[in-house]
């Protein structure tokens, strides 16, 4: 049995030591992506695009640790108290944990005061879609109809997160109720839109894409500023009238407080690189997923405008949670 | 409906030599990763993932992920039947019959039942896959939160038969079950419950730290205080094969346990855990000598691997006919398809057949290669119980320790898993059954999201449950088999009366 869990060990190590080559200074060890989600979650894959690409700008690996569970918190806690040195980076700062929770609930920790910000990768934004053989064709087909019954049912992930945020906000836009049923995640709420188990629903584009392109799910508008790159035909709510705005889901990089600036700084040209590699464009197309680099200087502020945004919805709203 | 062209090209790409390399590497791995505690198909597969990035063709990553994945729910089985440790989720309830055989001297017999029980489910569940795999795969789509609810309610009434003629203490750990299922975040408002402000209780706990360590830690606690004398060591491993009585008595529990996990693996967030405990459920109600389940009865442990085997296969149709992934492993293959380039879904047989029929001929041959791989493997774990439990212990400790650890990186889980030992252990001495515990714990949060799903969706009305006719139906076989049990207690109840 031990010489079965050696060998195991060896098969594991080796298939993750090819692809790693030399470049010499900042990581003389390999640096851990710590990742709050389970494995093949959006945020995982993402994590795994970036350290897929990696090896050619860094000389050390990256290693793409998650830490699941308790609401996400407990993984951004460990970042917290990790060593500051650069070798422990928070790969996810951005959701809804950072810029949601913290306004519904206490967390040990404070988003902005214990991180310093390395970079932004990606946006995850919000997508509103129904069942392809819904009559519904445009948002003004869904507020007619939200109308005419009285309440519309909304299949969410979970409630008081974003997406539940967004789908109010369309609701409080359009002047029709909505009532959210959220569930056990976003792959969940998906197959209960698709099953025609709500009115609507959605999610971030990794999670509606493949089924828009498999003609079961029809997307209806982008909660976005601009439209989605991975959704250039669908229009954004605000074009269709809608004052439907949100930060969506983001994707950043942090390290813990009091990491040198010059390895903050080293991180985050490399990260930038990265976002520039074609190999990761290509990956981050077929996970459907938009590549969106900021620097921390573009990045820290924004965050602040997002989270003050979310905080002024969730109590117009009211969807505190307790 | 059996597309025979179709399949007879799938055989001639999982025939060629690459192919065939990489379905065993999978088969081999998965068993490792079944064998070993904590570490699961899902991690496995997600730490594959930039390896099979470098694999030319999608056929070939897949077959070897899938390889893993069902390959580990033939490894699960040996650690719970040997060690009292689930190597694996699915495996859990072996637990409960498969190791009293090995304290019994029956250590080679459970386990060579477990790998054919496995074999024959693994074959019957790629042959549904391959033979009604669409039409089912939309069938199921229509399973939404109130039929989800009523099929809790059934599964809940299977908890009762789980107590046997002990309901009483077969509910105190049903309610057990439920209540250490509401740990955490409530399903649906997001609210932190029972969690104390510590903030690793703010999740679920995990259903693998829980087993470990009810079933490990447990053991482990009683057999120091009962000596080595009362253990497994004492007893010479016989008969490494199963016997045909054996063979006779577990048939029909194979077959009971495909069928059974064949249809829960199909349904989104069903799968090989839950369809388990459900076989496990219906071979004691089934079976003739419900008393020997918990001792060591060999149907305990033939239904339930066949069930986990089966809903493996099974949970491949959601996610090639419609890219819906039901477990954690599927998602990882998900994310494999689309990181090639293919779109798991309704179109995936049409455009990528190579990839449909290669990969579900691979599944063929891959049961077989690790039946002949698992069954040589009996004789060689058996002997693993003769080390002296002085040394045994300590490692089994060690592996649990690790195992939890590994799930989710977290020393707090430890803590949990040591715990629930303590209540393990408990429960062996004052002999409570876990058999309903676990199932509650599974069943209890499923039930109160469906419900409560259900009840917006109606806004407020519980007559949806009664207006859709799957739910319905559900539910009118849930008062069918109460009613049942009311009259057959009340039969028995009259029949020991004049004696």
């Amino acid at each position: 049995m031990r010489r079965l869990v050696w060998r195991l060990g060896a098969v594991v190590a080796a298939l993750a030591a090819a692809g790693a080559v030399a470049a010499a200074e900042f990581p003389d060890k390999p640096v851990q992506l710590i990742v709050p989600y389970g494995a093949g979650g959006s945020t995982d894959l993402l994590a795994r695009a970036v350290a897929q690409v990696a090896p050619r700008y860094f000389s050390q690996p990256l290693v793409v640790v998650n830490k699941p569970g308790g609401g996400a918190i407990p993984g951004r806690l460990d970042v917290t108290r990790a060593k500051a040195d650069g070798y422990t980076l928070l790969f996810g700062y951005g959701s809804g944990e950072d810029l949601v929770v913290p306004h519904q609930r206490q967390i040990p920790y404070d988003v902005f005061k214990d991180f310093e910000t390395v970079a932004r990768i990606s946006i995850h934004s919000i997508v509103i879609a129904v069942p392809a053989e819904s009559p519904y064709k445009s948002l003004a087909d869904l507020a007619k109809a939200g109308k005419e019954k009285g309440s519309l049912t909304a299949a969410v992930s979970t409630k008081g997160a974003a997406v539940d945020i967004t789908f109010l906000l369309f609701g409080k836009a359009a002047g029709i109720k909505v009532v959210t049923i959220p569930g056990s995640g976003g792959a969940d709420a998906v197959t209960r839109l698709i099953g025609g188990h709500a009115d609507f629903g959605g999610g971030h584009p990794s999670e509606v894409i493949p089924h828009i392109k498999a003609g079961r799910l029809r997307a209806l508008g982008v909660a976005l500023e601009k439209r989605d790159g991975t959704l250039p035909n669908v229009p954004t709510c605000k074009e269709q009238g809608y004052d439907v705005v949100t930060a969506g889901s983001v994707k950043g990089i942090a390290a813990p407080k009091g990491t040198p600036r010059e390895v903050v700084a080293a991180l985050e040209s490399r990260f930038q690189k990265i976002a520039a590699d074609p190999e990761f464009h290509r990956i981050m197309a077929d996970l459907s997923q938009p590549v969106d680099f900021m620097t921390a200087a573009q990045y820290r502020p924004w965050l602040e405008a997002a989270s003050a945004q979310y905080a002024g919805l969730i109590k117009t709203l009211g969807v505190e949670t307790k | 409906m059996f597309d025979l062209a179709g399949l007879a090209q799938g055989f001639g790409i999982a025939f060629t030599s690459v192919n065939l390399l990489w379905a065993f590497i999978g088969a081999l791995l998965g068993t490792a990763v079944g064998v070993l505690p904590g570490l699961g198909p899902a991690a496995t597969i997600a730490l594959l993932l930039p390896v099979s990035m470098k694999m030319g063709s999608p056929v070939t990553a897949i077959i070897l992920m899938s390889g893993i994945f069902y390959g580990a729910m033939y490894g699960g089985s040996t650690t719970s039947i040997l060690l009292n440790i689930p190597g694996e989720a699915a495996s859990v309830v072996t637990c409960m019959d498969g190791h009293q055989m090995a304290r019994k001297g029956r250590a080679g017999a459970a386990l060579g039942i477990a790998a054919i029980g496995s074999f024959v489910a693994g074959t019957v569940g790629v042959i549904g896959l391959s033979a009604v795999a669409p039409p089912l795969a939309s069938f199921a789509l229509r399973f939404g939160p109130p039929e989800y609810f009523s099929l809790t309610v059934v599964g809940l009434l299977l908890a009762t038969y789980l107590a046997g003629d002990q309901p009483l203490r077969g509910f105190i750990m049903a309610v057990l079950g439920l209540i250490l299922g509401c740990i955490g975040l409530d399903p649906l408002s997001g609210a932190v419950r029972f969690a104390f402000g510590v903030p690793d209780l703010m999740s679920n706990l995990d259903f693998v730290t829980l087993a470990m360590g009810l079933f490990g830690v447990g053991e482990i606690l009683v057999s120091l205080e009962e000596g080595s004398a009362a253990s497994i060591l004492t007893t010479t491993v016989k008969n490494v094969f199963p016997t045909l009585a054996d063979l006779a008595r577990s048939g029909w529990a194979m077959v009971r346990g495909s069928v059974i996990g064949f249809f829960v693996g199909i349904l989104p967030g069903g799968g090989a855990v839950l369809s388990s405990l459900v076989s496990y459920a219906v071979e004691k109600r089934v079976s003739k000598h419900p008393e020997e389940f918990g001792q060591g009865a060999i149907e305990g442990v033939a239904g339930p691997e066949a069930a986990n085997n089966s809903a493996a296969s099974a949970s491949f149709i959601p996610l090639l006919t419609l890219g819906i992934p039901g477990n954690a492993s599927t998602a990882m293959i998900f994310a494999a398809l689309l990181i090639h380039g293919v779109t798991p879904g309704p179109f995936l047989i049409k455009e990528h057949p190579d990839v449909f029929w290669g990969v579900v001929a691979s599944m063929y041959i891959g049961n077989v290669m690790l039946l002949v791989l698992n069954l040589p493997l009996v004789g060689m774990w058996a002997k693993l119980l003769k080390v002296p439990y002085a040394f045994l212990a300590p490692m089994i400790m060690v592996l649990t320790l690790v195992g939890v650890f590994s799930v989710g990186n977290s020393v707090f889980d430890i803590w949990v898993m040591l715990a629930l030992g303590v209540l393990g252990y408990l429960a062996r001495k004052l002999a409570f059954d876990l058999g309903p515990l676990l199932l509650a714990f599974v069943l209890g949060p499923i039930m109160e999201r469906s419900l409560r799903q259900s009840l917006l969706m109606s806004g407020g009305r519980p007559g949806i449950f009664l207006a859709r006719p799957i739910s319905a139906t559900l539910l009118a076989a849930a008062a069918l088999f109460l009613a049942f049990g009311a009259w057959s207690g009340r039969r028995r109840r009259r029949q020991a009366a004049p004696a």
